[in-house]
């Protein structure tokens, strides 16, 4: 990774006028992605991702705004230059956006035609399916492969004019958990062995987590919160990233099964259901059997998770904290030295921390 | 053949009548089918690339094509046969004969099918298109590599429909003197009160309908790779 700007997005607006209705489906957001990043997109439906990436291949152009790729003002080119400035940004799609009238070799070729000879088409074709590990299926048509294998063949298309950016629009999205590893390990290959910048919008940040170095909250047709990722996952700042954190670290469907069955852990005063979250180091450090020798704290652990993001590890305990009211402060006091983050839980929360 | 001379008692003495009609109609088929075929095709490409949200959108083109189309479509054959004679005689310096009944013909099916070419392309998914532009294709990339492939198996479909309605038209515009098998069953055999003509000639029609059909099925089966 560098810090040499790829991808460039200024001011954007891009506004909808639909029968008398006004629809500002990205409004005044900037973005920079720069050379080797895997950056998420993140947002709910209708949020305005979407929209947002298909401006910097202009699929969709933006009604205010500025985009640069790869040093090119791409708003002021001819038709001619904006194609083949195209062909240096690739795209794949959640409904895979195959030909079926065509071979998957030929859908793979399609791009390089009139651009290399037959022979060396053939070839190339034959290396990028390789490349994503399809080459017995040259001669299948899409209609006979699953969803992954045509989201590999996708991918092998985005590829053929040798692109520097990949956009991904939501390509997991209609694939089981599964098949979604699998690509998403096979775009973190090519972001590795091609260098090739990704740009990955989706709704679940289990997508992101997995394979992003930096991303991007979108909430109505703003970025909201964007960051790298370790920072991003152990400090949000907004609800809706929280939201989708403790999604991807089940953390949620967790804290309501904890929830439902508080009345039944009877928490008396000297109980306390509270939330850890460690970064790094920490998550090392023998915690729990420290804060019993040191402070004759018990921690009943109800719930853990730790997550690898980008090589940091990231922690989570939902615990129930047993001491005497003193120490229990002591325990916590101590617990947010060590570079801790507490979040104390009332079973009644409706809002989850 | 003793049967034939049995059932057909008239249409046995007049075989290369017959033969005549059938290939004045294959002639009147053949040729509007190729001219009406092509000005079909632009006009439907036209219509799906000009239309909102098509790739080259333009309003004032697609609503000209959109009104002629229409309009066209809505005028019956029977009197448009009558209504265009003078531009009939303009171009093929008559209006009666099998060559001058393809001017009519042309312009009574070259909209029909233009329709149909519109809606076979409108079937291909707008993502495809969108895949193609995102690989650096440009609009001739996406109408004859994109269109026209992915919407082959729909087209061949449109193509034997519009033939099959084609040799219907033929058959009308034979009865008013353009010859071929309608002519022959109209004027000979339901004015002579030779049934057996009529029905022969229908016989002859349906062949050719259910050729048309058959050979039109297998190609499109051939190019859909859809499932």
């Amino acid at each position: 990774m560098t810090n040499e700007a790829i991808i460039e997005l200024k001011n954007i607006d891009v506004t909808f006028h639909n029968k008398g209705q006004t629809v500002n489906a990205v409004k005044d957001v900037s973005l920079t992605v720069n050379r080797g990043d895997i950056y998420g997109v993140v947002g709910y439906s209708g949020a305005g991702k979407s929209t947002l990436v298909r401006v910097i291949n202009r699929l969709q152009p933006p009604t205010a705004g500025t985009v640069v790729v790869n040093g090119q003002d791409i708003l002021h080119l001819t038709p001619r230059k904006l194609r083949a400035a195209r062909t240096k940004i690739g795209m794949i799609f959640q409904h895979f956006n195959l030909m079926d009238s065509r071979t998957i070799a030929d859908n793979v070729g399609y791009p390089l035609r009139f651009r290399l000879s037959k022979k060396n088409r053939q070839e190339k074709v034959a290396h990028l399916l390789d490349l994503v590990g399809l080459s017995e299926k040259a001669n299948d048509y899409p209609a006979q492969l699953s969803g992954g294998q045509k989201q590999r063949v996708a991918i092998a298309r985005a590829l053929a004019n040798d692109p520097e950016i990949l956009i991904s629009d939501e390509a997991t999205s209609a694939l089981d958990p599964k098949t979604t590893s699998s690509i998403l390990e096979l775009l973190k290959r090519l972001n590795k062995e091609l260098g090739l910048t990704v740009v990955l919008i989706t709704h679940e940040m289990e997508a992101v987590k997995e394979i992003c170095n930096k991303v991007a909250v979108m909430e109505s047709g703003e970025i909201i919160e964007r960051g790298d990722l370790v920072s991003i996952f152990s400090q949000p700042k907004k609800p809706l990233t929280q939201d989708f954190i403790n999604t991807a670290t089940q953390i949620n469907q967790a804290l309501e099964k904890i929830y439902k069955q508080a009345s039944a852990l009877h928490l008396s005063d000297h109980q306390q259901l509270v939330q850890l979250q460690y970064v790094g180091a920490s998550t090392d450090a023998p915690l729990i059997t420290e804060l019993y020798k040191r402070y004759d704290v018990v921690s009943n652990i109800l719930y853990g998770n730790v997550e690898i993001l980008q090589n940091t590890p990231l922690g989570n305990l939902i615990v129930v904290m047993s001491g005497e009211p003193d120490k229990l402060q002591d325990a916590w006091q101590y617990c947010q030295d060590a570079g801790i983050k507490i979040t104390h839980l009332k079973p009644t929360d409706s809002e989850v921390a | 053949m003793s049967w034939f001379a049995k059932y057909f008692p008239n249409a046995v003495t007049m075989k290369s009548d017959f033969i005549q009609a059938t290939g004045e109609t294959l002639y009147m088929t053949l040729i509007t089918a190729v001219v009406a075929g092509i000005l079909g095709l632009v006009i439907g490409v036209g219509l799906i690339v000009t239309q909102p949200g098509g790739i080259l959108e333009n309003r004032i083109i697609y609503n000209i094509f959109d009104k002629i189309v229409n309009l066209c479509r809505s005028i019956p054959f029977v009197i448009l046969l009558a209504v265009i004679a003078p531009l009939t005689r303009l171009i093929v310096g008559t209006a009666i004969g099998t060559t001058a009944a393809i001017v009519p013909l042309v312009i009574g099916s070259a909209p029909f099918y233009a329709r149909q070419i519109q809606n076979a392309l409108a079937e291909v998914d707008h993502g495809v298109i969108e895949a193609a532009e995102s690989v650096g294709s440009g609009p001739m990339g996406i109408i004859f590599r994109v269109y026209l492939k992915e919407g082959l198996a729909d087209i061949i479909r449109s193509s034997v429909l519009t033939l099959i309605s084609l040799i219907d038209l033929t058959a009308m515009a034979g009865a008013i003197g353009g010859g071929g098998l309608g002519n022959l069953a109209i004027n000979v055999g339901y004015s002579r009160f030779e049934t057996d003509v009529t029905v022969l000639a229908m016989l002859i029609i349906l062949v050719i309908v259910f050729a048309i059909q058959l050979v039109g099925d297998l190609l499109a089966r051939r190019v859909d790779h859809t499932a």
